[in-house]
């Protein structure tokens, strides 16, 4: 296997705000887009020609891989407009794909070891994966390791195992795609053809991110995985314990504590006297001003966080600027989805683009959109929408 | 980054090295070089451009070949520099793209043995190790070498008397292109396009020994096999990462260009090591002179209102190409020469008379080592990397941040707090990304105007040069008329020319020119002329009075050249993707002017 489809065209709308202006797969976990967390899977496990179908805001994407050079891959694009499903994504590439190639979807961050059995599998092939709570993806009936059946979101599961959206195929595999839209059902379709599909589990990482929040849990989840590594320039009296990353020309300032897992991107200006606590992602060009702390927090490129601020349990989102004394301590919150209420940790969830004057209070669990003002002194709850103004 | 390419087979190979390094040149482009052999191995090299190479070059007989493009980040681009290296004999030639880190090492053992290595490269260690380790089995010898140097390591070798290459893959890409009796071996797929679609992606370790009708490969000491890949894109493709044409790629780079640009910056500020052209050193700073042609021109003219408002001393800019003849120079100027190749020609010969005058010249660039950063008393780079578009964007922007960083951390504190300047110059690159991201308005507007022929721009204060930048950006590529105005001074003259028939393009700052501003875009609207103006977020009374808008999100007026020139870009490239113009090659113009 040389080669693989990467589906990246995908929105995300449940992941509204942070889906504005990106695409699902280019979501920020400790300090890497989802897609690239892929592609580096693939490229370990051999696997450098790779076709990436693109279609909602796919200049991120461009911007990001551009012909492959970052991960030592050639990355051919192709687009999907609209997109219509993940079987429609797959059948725009059918002109690039060489006889045998493996399909993955681009919202799922794995590492090597997820694929590195899977590779060597003889198309067609499935990956599953063992879950606590199958009802919400495709659950997989296995029987003397071959798939018999694929249920889409069963009310009742009858396994375990689910579809990881990895799979492999030959290009007999557009066969049994002329009339459907997702995957599965042009499994099911080769599976009524008598077409054996090969099922292996893996118990590798794959993680999906589904709402706002999960990118918090999801960023502990890969933190833990970093190693050291120190650029730019750690002024002498700043405290480092545990792996922490400091990326090239950022300068840490005296004074400051950072406790890994934390990464910090390139070009940053921190401290002095600022503490980052376990599990923060910092991206490039923040500046984060003294006495501040923030906490098991991602904050996303250019955000600006002005001095006195306290930042725990919160997804802070490119280019936000905090003018000073904000506050979003984190603790228990109820967030409404679907029907459900399950009670999270969680800080403030804020869209990119914002501007924040002082002393500024987010209640836990508040959801602020792209592009919003908010005046001094403010105490915000619930949900705020993209370009509001908050006076 | 580097290119490499390797040639064998029965067809002459230089025309086909020059012609798989003009494709790779967005690689890189500062120098470049070839080796061919025939009875032994002769090498042509330089820092120079490859279209420059071809016409210097000396027919070279041989059907095996190497070549190289660079663009330096470290080391100053230079004959000796430039790639094939050679060991002591002459006999064995090399290429190489990535970085050796345990060189140091390497050099001073060979040195030791005897070896004379002429370069400050580290891939010079390549050829005296092959040299060393030879005794008959040239792959062999390769493969020795390899096992000792660490780092990036992808290269091509090849030795006077071996009918073969030998080429290894470690870090940076590598594929082996398929021929009739010939291969190919090249850094990317573009180089390799125009002769085969069968290729072969090596992968970290790979070793290949490959003649004119075999290619064997080997990984830890074994024979391995590696499938072979049909291609099916264009070259076009391949090296513009999605995007249809460069311009629009570059345009795109731009949020990171100035993240990267203000962060090399920021971190020489704060460590002290090398300040970045502070143009206060040395006390008693009484004037600036600038000197520019084309667009680099139209940043230094910003560079005025930026030096002249923060640090309070008079700036004069001049044109490189007029100021050649009469100008003015003394001890008393600083210059600084803005050159985004380092190479014109006329940026050249100001350098020249400035230093003959004793002016202080400080040389403002894109390319590490060019001529103008060897003869100017100091150089301060851009960090765009290379630009292939010959409409620059991007080294453009760079150009401004550059300028700013010249002055913003040494504001007169009675006139401006730096530390706010410099917060708010942080935030750029959110603010152009978002343009970027909201620019289906702008590709709307372009439709609007690209059906004149002619198109006035206008502003006043510091977006008078933004204005000029525009016009400059929509003519050079969509080819309409385009003349930028400031917008005091299109009562005496240009009013004759509006009308129905000729819109106009006005750059709006909210700051003290904004009053007189809407002053002029009434009286321009008053000829019938359409009016599109590009405003500051929350701008109501523009949006009332101009016949379409473009928001640009609220920044600094000292800042909102690099917004509103974004905008501007945006627009000459829609313009000119609704004409049908070859936007990346326009018509008559070339990137580097090294004529008067």
């Amino acid at each position: 296997m040389k080669q693989a489809v990467i589906l990246a065209a995908g929105e995300g709308q449940r992941l509204r705000p942070f889906t504005l202006n990106r695409p699902k797969a280019m979501l920020s976990i400790a300090d890497k887009p989802i897609l690239q967390y892929i592609i580096e899977a693939l490229a370990q496990n051999g696997i450098r020609n790779i076709v990436l179908t693109v279609g909602y805001r796919k200049e991120q994407v461009y911007d990001y891989f551009g012909s492959g050079e970052r991960c030592g891959v050639n990355i051919t694009y192709v687009t999907q407009v609209p997109q219509l499903g993940t079987a429609h994504a797959l059948w725009q590439a059918r002109d690039c794909v060489d006889d045998e190639f493996l399909v993955l979807s681009g919202d799922n961050l794995i590492e090597a070891p997820t694929i590195a059995a899977f590779v060597q599998v003889k198309p067609s092939g499935l990956l599953v994966k063992r879950v606590e709570n199958p009802n919400r993806y495709g659950v997989v009936n296995i029987e003397g390791g071959e798939v018999r059946d694929i249920a889409e979101k069963p009310a009742e599961a009858k396994s375990n195992l689910v579809n990881t959206g990895i799979y492999a195929f030959t290009k007999d595999v557009f066969k049994f795609m002329e009339d459907v839209l997702d995957i599965p059902d042009a499994l099911n379709n080769m599976l009524a053809a008598d077409q054996p599909i090969t099922a292996r589990e893996t118990d590798g990482t794959w993680l999906d991110v589904v709402y706002p929040w999960d990118i918090i849990s999801l960023n502990e989840a890969v933190l833990k995985n970093i190693g050291v590594s120190l650029g730019g320039t750690i002024e002498t009296g700043v405290s480092l314990r545990g792996n922490v990353v400091v990326g090239a020309d950022s300068i840490v300032r005296s004074g400051s504590c950072i406790y890994g897992p934390v990464v910090i991107g390139s070009g940053c200006d921190i401290g002095p006297q600022v503490c980052i606590m376990p599990a923060t992602s910092i991206g490039d060009n923040v500046t984060l001003s003294p006495f501040s702390e923030i906490r098991n927090s991602v904050i996303g490129d250019d955000v600006a966080i002005g001095p006195g601020s306290i930042v725990s349990d919160s997804v802070i989102d490119k280019g936000c600027v905090l003018k000073g004394r904000f506050t979003a301590l984190g603790g228990p919150s109820e967030v409404r989805v679907n029907g459900e209420s399950p009670t999270l940790n969680v800080g403030v969830i804020m869209g990119e683009e914002c501007q924040v004057d002082g002393n500024v209070t987010a209640q836990p669990g508040v959801i602020i959109g792209n592009y919003c003002q908010v005046q001094m002194m403010k105490t915000l709850s619930g949900r705020i929408p993209d370009r509001s103004l908050v006076y | 980054m580097c290119g490499i390419i390797g040639y064998i087979g029965s067809k002459k190979a230089q025309p086909i090295l020059l012609n798989c390094l003009s494709k790779l040149e967005y690689r890189g482009y500062d120098s470049c070089g070839i080796a061919v052999m025939s009875s032994g191995i002769e090498v042509y090299k330089d820092a120079v451009r490859v279209k420059v190479l071809s016409k210097a070059a000396p027919e070279l007989d041989g059907t095996i070949g190497i070549g190289h493009t660079r663009w330096a980040t470290h080391g100053e681009p230079s004959r000796q520099n430039a790639h094939p290296h050679c060991d002591c004999t002459g006999r064995i030639a090399v290429v190489h793209n990535g970085t050796i880190t345990n060189f140091h090492k390497l050099r001073e053992q060979l040195a030791a043995e005897g070896h004379i290595l002429a370069s400050q490269t580290d891939t010079e260690v390549l050829p005296h190790l092959i040299e060393k380790y030879y005794d008959g089995d040239f792959a062999r010898a390769v493969e020795l070498v390899l096992e000792e140097v660490e780092g990036a390591y992808t290269m091509i070798a090849m030795m006077t008397g071996e009918p073969r290459l030998v080429a290894a893959r470690k870090d940076s890409p590598l594929i082996i292109g398929i021929g009739d009796r010939e291969n190919y071996i090249a850094s990317d797929v573009p180089a390799l396009l125009d002769y085969t679609s069968r290729v072969i992606y090596l992968e970290d370790g790979d070793i290949a020994v490959v003649t004119a009708d075999d290619i064997s490969l080997k990984n830890a000491g074994a024979p391995i096999t590696r499938e072979e890949h049909k291609i099916l894109w264009s070259v076009e493709d391949a090296q513009k990462g999605g995007y249809e044409h460069f311009m629009l790629k570059e345009i795109h780079e731009q949020p990171k260009v100035i993240r990267d640009t203000l962060a090399e910056y920021l971190s020489q500020y704060i460590s002290s090591a090398k300040k970045a052209a502070d143009l206060t050193r040395g006390g008693g700073l009484e004037d600036v002179l600038i000197l520019a042609s084309g667009t680099s021109y139209h940043a230094g003219l910003v560079g005025k209102y930026i030096i002249e408002g923060l640090l309070k001393v008079p700036v004069r800019v001049e044109l490189a190409s007029e100021y050649i003849y009469s100008g003015q120079a003394s001890a008393r100027n600083k210059a600084i020469v803005i050159t985004q190749s380092g190479e014109t020609l006329d940026a050249l010969k100001a350098i020249k008379r400035l230093k003959e005058a004793g002016s202080r010249v400080i040389a403002l660039t894109n390319v590490v080592g060019s001529t103008a950063s060897r003869v100017a008393d100091e150089t301060v780079y851009t960090r765009a990397g290379p630009e292939i578009s010959v409409a620059a964007t991007k080294t453009f922007i760079a150009q401004l941040i550059a300028l700013y960083w010249m002055a913003v951390p040494y504001a007169r504190a009675d006139v401006r707090r730096p530390g706010d300047l410099v917060l708010e110059l942080r935030q750029l690159p959110g603010k152009v990304q978002q343009i970027l991201d909201n620019q289906t308005v702008i590709a709307e507007m372009a439709r609007q105007i690209e059906k004149f022929d002619h198109v006035f721009y206008v502003g006043r204060g510091i977006s008078y040069p933004v204005a000029l930048e525009g016009a400059l950006k929509l003519k050079e590529i969509s080819y309409i008329h385009a003349e930028g105005y400031a917008s005091g001074e299109l009562k005496h003259g240009p009013y004759a020319l509006l009308g129905s028939q000729s819109p106009v393009v006005a750059v709006v700052t909210q700051d003290n020119t904004y009053e007189a501003t809407t002053t002029s875009i009434k009286e321009i609207k008053a000829r019938k002329s359409p009016v599109l103006a590009v405003v500051g977020e929350g701008d109501e009374t523009m949006a009332d009075l101009a016949d379409s808008v473009v928001t640009v999100p609220h920044t600094d007026p000292l800042f909102s050249p690099v917004v509103n020139v974004i905008v501007l870009q945006l627009l000459a490239y829609y313009a000119a993707k609704e004409r049908g113009c070859p936007i990346d090659f326009p018509r008559n113009l070339a990137k580097t002017l090294t004529v008067e």
